[in-house]
């Protein structure tokens, strides 16, 4: 069976240029799906099994380290690998979702080799 | 430090990331005027360590032609999708000029972006001890950033 992708940002030209990278970069996803903040992509994750999650970290509603900390909470989904992609470089609040379990991060502006190194390891 | 080398290292980089465009910085600018005719201007404001903001401004065919080419399609009209690419821009150049402030200890926290737009709009901001208001050339035409920051005391 294909794999599905969350991607969760509040920007739809981010998301946009997030699943062409993907493609770009030679991930087959057979199922690309989109959430506009955290608390859609939990709605998103209620309704569907995802192998891997995209997620920006400051978005309005619910931020990515809330989505997180959400996500944690819920053994349905604890287990699901999370990347964040954020402007957020090397500051205190991804190093927060790297502690509340994200699995890497990629910094924005990206290349399709940046989302492949990233991505693979995890896939 | 030199702000005006941060934002011209920031826009150049997400351009050509991005978009696969080059762009060719001006001299900075003394000022600018508050009223923008036919444009949109994508703002990120800037709290913490550092207070103020990061703007791009553009006329609506420069805006066009970079969400064109952001998202790979012909744009014909200043939509939603305009409005968005052009905010996801500044928040982009915000985030990379962040990364240049963080690393003189300062904690910076960044808004949500937004974008104003029009056929005659207002963009005022009040004045900050540093200022930078830096043009660019690419191939649709010239588009502006703008970087007012106040440093805040401990």
């Amino acid at each position: 069976m294909g794999k599905k992708v969350l991607i969760i940002d509040d920007s739809s030209t981010m998301r946009k240029i997030v699943a062409r990278s993907l493609r770009q970069a030679g991930f087959d996803f057979e199922t690309i799906l989109e959430a506009g903040d955290g608390q859609e992509a939990l709605e998103v994750l209620s309704g569907e099994n995802v192998d891997v999650i995209l997620s920006d970290i400051n978005m309005p509603n619910m931020n990515g380290v809330e989505f997180l900390r959400n996500k944690a909470e819920d053994d349905g989904i604890r287990n699901i690998p999370v990347v964040m992609i954020t402007t957020e470089a090397g500051s205190e609040i991804l190093r927060e979702a790297l502690e509340l379990g994200a699995k890497g991060s990629i910094k924005k502006p990206f290349t399709p080799d940046q989302v492949q190194d990233t991505l693979g390891a995890l896939l | 430090m030199d702000f005006a080398k941060s934002v011209i290292d920031a826009t150049c980089e997400i351009f050509e990331t991005m978009l696969m465009t080059r762009v060719t910085p001006g001299d900075p600018l003394p000022n600018r005027s508050d009223v923008f005719v036919d444009g949109i201007s994508g703002l990120v404001g800037m709290a913490g360590g550092y207070r103020g903001m990061l703007a791009i401004h553009c006329s609506n065919r420069v805006a066009m032609a970079i969400t064109g080419t952001f998202l790979g399609i012909d744009v014909e009209t200043v939509d939603d999708d305009v409005k968005d690419a052009i905010g996801e821009m500044a928040n982009m150049l915000a985030g990379s000029v962040k990364t240049s402030l963080s690393e003189n200890g300062k904690d910076i926290k960044l808004s949500i972006p937004s974008a104003v737009g029009g056929e005659e709009y207002t963009f005022e901001c009040h004045a900050a001890a540093d200022q930078v208001l830096m043009p660019f050339k690419m191939p649709d035409g010239e588009f502006l950033v703008e970087l007012q920051l106040q440093e805040q005391s401990e």
